[in-house]
């Protein structure tokens, strides 16, 4: 009975080693290992031998059941491997070709430029305050020092609304109405939206522009240069320094226009900083104690640092944007340059 | 570390009820991870007697016992083994607590039980639990068992930061808190006999690893009686959770808790040649634990040894070779200290995590072992008998010497922005311990003591000392000003990234309109965006206002970019529009308007190219709200004239409208010189702010069972609304229903004209149970037949 149980197995194996379809592996297990099959009827043929050879025969059977379990499965991964590389080869992708994309939208220019300001300052611990376009005119005037017959207060300069209603001209009325609310030390920037009655080629009559405004004990020019030198340099470039000139600002005493390496020739001269090195980047100033009285704040004890730079003019001078008109053009072939 | 309040109280005078206690603890930096009150237990248990026990006819191992509660007889069915008429035994009365469960009236086989008995571990006095605890036979029934055992207490299970190896006792403990509520402290000041004989003709000492072994005292007692120990010391050391074994172990880990230093003690008899070595293990020598596990030692390895074998691994574990047993007559008590780092290699090496090597490895203090030495002999002549060796044996190779730390009151000043006057300082230090050593103008030097290794700086001086003024009792600087709300700051970037995600440009315009605009939009001369804000210098005629609206902006962004051959648009604008207001400003408000117009999608290779349609931008609105956590808003027919009629849509939410969307009129797109189909909508940012909404969102359980699909689909009459229709569904669907998600809708071919097929994905999902075909087919059987009840429809 060995004898044929041996042969059976051989040519079992023999079947399965040559099977070419994974349809024919199925019926070889059901014809060699299924309950019907030959194997199983030498299980049943245990009867015939005498008991003691029953145990040792049964493991043997036993033994030719897992060996054929295990040719089926090697043989049935031979297969699916080889399934699998014909797969391969009829699958030929030209990688060439452009991938399906979605279409990605863009921020503006100006507010990409507005956030990484926003960002910047927040990371140093200021707090960003809003207040109205439409001001009065002594939040925009009176308040800032500015006297009742300076020239900044005409109409060709201010859009009115009313006598003394306007469109706030700078971002300082947000200062001033913090100031009267918050008592220091306040740290703040105002990024906003400001008017002046100017329209041209350089000039928009909408424009946007931040403030940055530090009132504490303590606050000095030394801090005002250290802040606009870090502003500057984690803007355009770790090349750029800054300078600071005597100036007029009614709200600031001293106070200073600051300009900057021009970031497109680091100074040597180009076309863009009309060969000086240098470009003007807005105005700053130690808060004047005038300031500080009007709003109730003590200008012994406090000090206070402010300066204020054109948002859309750091925008077009990052992005290397020469006319002004393009920024409010919105242009998508314009503004899909900045994803 | 466990902390029994009632021990706590042998050296402190206080009288804090458990909270005010936890409180005291947190707040010096001494974190309560758990409180147990112990000993409510035994006030529910009456002490009975069984005045007669007879087998249970219905089961082999119950009893029928009748008890005497000290008022009447009751009958408690009881499964020990050892209940036997007259024992005196411990009741748990009908409704009495155990924690666990409360007893109850029972039929136990067929037998009324009015009762329980219980054993030891039940009643939380020990861990025995081998039948019924047997009671004192002088006890009285009637008596409530906390009458005899007082076992009231409670036990703190506190957390001690690895830099305070001192309060790793209980009087270290005691020490912080008498500093911290100004409470004498009780010490043990332990006094030995003068004892007899000498201890240097009994025992020697050697040294030989004088780098890992600091310090290595031992003291001798002959003629101890081992055996249980007294109730005062069991107590003790169950309270916290430690097993009692017998007086002189017992004392030795008694002394443990309160001084925190781990002693050893040795059987005299079994140390060979009377000579005890402190050395390094040696490569291929085998240790024998108490625990009966052998540990191969290396030389990085401090081992107690005498000349033939090792008897401990120092700090961290004995062996059995050297034990104390009951036949032990004379004790060596070994108190040592051992470098730190080379206990907490071995224990991790040979992960033997013992409460010695828990406090050798936070480094211990080698001037402590000798008053634990002291105390350990003074508690076991006490409680062991037997007669002092006269004499300590001692090998401290290099002793401290005093440690001085100088502190400054300027500098104290500096770092807690609090002036504490130097005499205070001086107060807080001296009460945990440190001793003024010298005093100058501006500074003081402080002797640290011992058991302080942590205070080795200034700083750390000023952090005791603020710890006893007070975290809280500084008071804040309040320099930080709240200006600017960070929710919609970062909500509005969000909607913004959100759209730009969507293919969204953002567009900017001037301020400026022409009130022709609105005339073109058809807004109605009541509407309030009439009332808008006149220039009186404008640029020219069309800039005269503020404009009152954003989207014609966008609508000449859309012909101007058209114009260039850019026909597939999709823009926004996030800005402010104005109106007169009652005040002497303008009415400000952000808003956001988009417009969308030609295909769906970007044109590529294998995609569909396909017109955008009303449902593109309702989803867009829909996801701007949600962006907004807006939830459970209302749509209505818009009233804005600009949409063509019957395709505009406003949303609202308790009766304020806050956004509008819709498909433009043909006309009002040709006025602005636009020949094709476009989109719009209109989010009103502030209004929608100015709502109460869930800015976080609160996470809601998962389903635990696997949610179950079913499609259902159906021809309807095109007079209802999707939204009733769901909404009929939900209603008949019961409260497994967890999503409706609309799957398809047909008109055309094979559907009357008036009608069209809907088809709709239904998920039933239960965090209570698998919902089975039977629950399912119930409730969809309910669904269709309240949709054909009210819209007659058909299934298909
Ligand atoms: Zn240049």
């Amino acid at each position: 009975m060995i004898e044929e149980l041996k042969r059976l197995v051989e040519q079992a194996a023999q079947e399965i080693n040559q099977a070419a379809r994974q349809h024919d592996l199925m019926q070889l297990k059901s014809q060699y290992l299924g309950k019907k099959s030959a194997v199983n009827g030498f299980l049943q043929r245990l009867v015939e031998l005498p008991t003691a050879e029953r145990p040792g025969f049964g493991k043997i059977v036993n033994e030719a059941k897992q060996k054929l379990e295990a040719l089926l499965k090697s043989r049935l991964e031979t297969l699916k491997d080889a399934e699998y590389t014909q797969e391969l080869q009829s699958e030929r992708l030209d990688l060439s070709m452009p991938g399906r994309r979605f279409e990605r939208g863009v921020l503006h220019p100006i507010t990409q430029t507005w956030r990484d300001i926003e960002d910047l300052f927040l990371g140093l611990g200021f707090q960003v305050a809003d207040g109205p376009d439409v001001e009065d005119e002594y939040h925009n005037f009176d308040a800032l020092n500015t006297p009742q017959d300076h020239p900044a207060r005409d109409l060709s300069d201010t859009f009115y609304i009313k006598d003394d209603v306007l469109l706030r001209t700078h971002t300082s009325p947000v200062q001033v109405r913090v100031m009267e609310n918050t008592k220091p030390p306040i740290k703040i920037i105002c990024p906003g939206r400001t008017y002046r009655n100017d329209n041209d080629a350089t000039h928009s009559p909408c424009f946007h522009q931040v403030e940055a405004l530090v009132v504490d004990e303590g606050i000095s020019l030394a801090d005002l240069r250290d802040m606009l030198n870090h502003f500057a340099q984690e803007l355009f470039g770790p090349e750029i320094a800054v300078r600071i000139r005597p100036h007029f600002f009614p709200f600031t005493e001293p106070s200073a226009e600051m300009d900057m390496v021009c970031p497109k020739c680091l100074g040597s001269g180009c076309s863009l900083c009309k060969e000086t090195g240098w470009l003007e980047l807005g105005g700053a100033g130690i808060v004047d104690p005038n300031v500080f009285e009007i709003v109730g704040i003590d200008g012994e004890k406090y000090t206070g640092y402010a300066f204020g730079l054109g948002i859309d003019r750091i925008a077009m001078l990052r992005f290397g944007i020469t006319d002004m008109r393009l920024l409010f053009g919105n242009d998508v072939r314009f503004l899909r340059q900045f994803r | 570390m466990k902390l029994s309040y009632k021990w706590l109280r042998n050296y402190i005078d206080i009288d804090l009820n458990g909270k005010a206690l936890e409180h005291e603890l947190t707040f010096s930096g001494i974190e309560v991870e758990a409180v147990e009150h112990q000993g409510e237990l035994l006030e529910q248990i009456i002490v009975a007697e069984i005045k007669s026990r007879e087998a249970h006819p219905g089961s082999e191992h119950l009893s029928i016992c009748q008890v005497d509660n000290g008022e009447e007889i009751l009958q408690v069915i009881c499964g020990a083994a050892n209940c036997a008429a007259g024992s005196k035994v411990a009741l748990a009365p009908v409704g009495a607590d155990l924690g666990e469960f409360k007893i109850k009236r029972a039929k136990l086989r067929g037998e009324e039980s009015y009762g329980m008995l219980c054993s030891e571990k039940e009643l939380g006095i020990s861990d025995n639990h081998d039948g019924i605890m047997i009671l004192d036979e002088n006890f009285e029934p009637g008596r409530h068992l906390s009458d005899y055992y007082d076992k009231s207490d409670v036990i703190f299970d506190v957390e001690i930061t690895p830099n305070r190896p001192d309060l790793l006792c209980i009087t270290g403990i005691a020490r912080d808190l008498s500093a911290l509520l100004h409470k004498s402290l009780q010490m043990p000041e332990p006094v030995l006999p003068a004892g007899k004989g000498d201890i240097r003709k009994l025992l020697k000492l050697e040294n030989q690893a004088t780098d890992l072994c600091t310090r290595y005292t031992a003291r001798m007692i002959k003629d101890v009686k081992i055996g249980a120990s007294p109730q005062w010391l069991k107590r003790s050391l169950e309270a916290v959770g430690m097993r009692s074994i017998n007086n002189v172990v017992d004392v030795t880990n008694y002394v443990m808790l309160e001084l925190g230093h781990p002693l050893h003690a040795f059987d005299y008899k079994l140390v060979a040649e009377q000579t005890i070595l402190m050395r390094r293990g040696q490569a291929g020598e085998r240790f024998t634990d108490l625990q009966n596990i052998t540990h191969d030692l290396n030389a990085e390895d401090l081992v107690i040894a005498d000349p033939q074998k090792v008897i401990a691994l120092a700090g961290v574990i004995g062996a059995a070779n050297s034990q104390i047993s009951e036949e032990t007559r004379d004790i060596i008590i070994e108190s040592a200290n051992f470098l730190y780092n080379s206990v907490r290699r071995t224990s991790k090496r040979l992960s033997i995590f013992t409460d010695s090597a828990y406090r050798f490895e936070r480094d211990m203090s080698d001037e402590q072992a000798e008053l634990a030495s002291r105390r350990c002999c003074e508690l076991i002549l006490q409680t062991a008998g037997g007669e002092l060796v006269s004499g300590m044996l001692d090998s401290y190779p290099k002793p401290v010497g005093t440690i001085l730390v100088t502190i400054r009151p300027g500098r104290v000043e500096k770092v807690l922005s609090v002036k504490i006057a130097p005499e205070q300082i001086r107060r807080y230090l001296e009460s945990l311990g440190l001793i003024l050593h010298k005093e100058e103008a501006e500074s003081m030097e402080f002797e640290i003591p011992h058991y302080r290794k942590d205070l080795t700086r200034e700083i750390d001086l000023i952090e005791e000392i603020i710890r006893l003024y007070g975290y809280n009792n500084i008071e804040q600087k309040l320099q930080i000003r709240k200006i600017m709300n960070y929710d919609i700051f970062r909500n509005r970037r969000q909607v913004q990234d959100m759209l730009v995600s969507l293919g969204f440009c953002e567009v900017v315009n001037w301020s400026f309109s022409d009130p022709a605009d609105l005339d073109k939009l058809r807004i109605e001369e009541a509407d309030e965006r009439r009332r808008f804000v006149t220039l009186k210098n404008p640029l020219g005629s069309s800039y005269a206002i503020m404009r009152p609206v954003l989207l014609p902006d966008i609508l000449r962004n859309v012909l101007s970019n058209i114009n260039y051959g850019q026909k597939s648009l999709k823009l926004f604008e996030m800005n402010k529009v104005f109106r007169q207001s009652s005040g002497k400003l303008a009415q400000e408000d952000y808003h956001l308007c988009g417009v969308m117009t030609g295909n769906r999608e970007q044109v590529f290779w294998g995609r569909k190219v396909e017109d955008l349609d009303f449902y593109d931008i309702k989803g867009v609105v829909e996801d701007i709200l949600s962006v907004m956590r807006l939830r459970n808003w209302e749509e209505r027919n818009s009233d804005e004239r600009y949409y063509q009629s019957g395709t505009g849509l406003d949303f609202y939410l308790s009766s304020v409208k806050l956004a509008s969307m819709g498909k433009l009129d043909g006309k009002v797109c040709r006025s602005y010189g636009i020949e094709q189909v476009c989109y719009s909508f209109d989010i009103y940012l502030d209004a929608i702010y100015r709502q109460k909404r869930e800015l976080i969102p609160a996470y809601q359980e998962i389903a635990k069972f696997p949610p179950v699909l079913r499609d259902l689909s159906f021809v309807i009459s095109r007079e209802f609304d999707v939204s009733e229709i769901r909404k009929t569904i939900l209603e008949s669907g019961g409260k497994q229903i967890s999503q409706i998600v609309l799957f398809d809708e047909y008109k055309g071919k094979n559907i009357a004209a008036e009608k069209r097929s809907l088809t709709f994905s239904l998920t039933f999902s239960s965090s209570k149970k698998t919902l089975n075909d039977d629950i399912i087919a119930r409730e969809m059987h309910n669904i269709i037949q309240n949709l054909e009840k009210k819209y007659r429809i058909e299934l298909r």
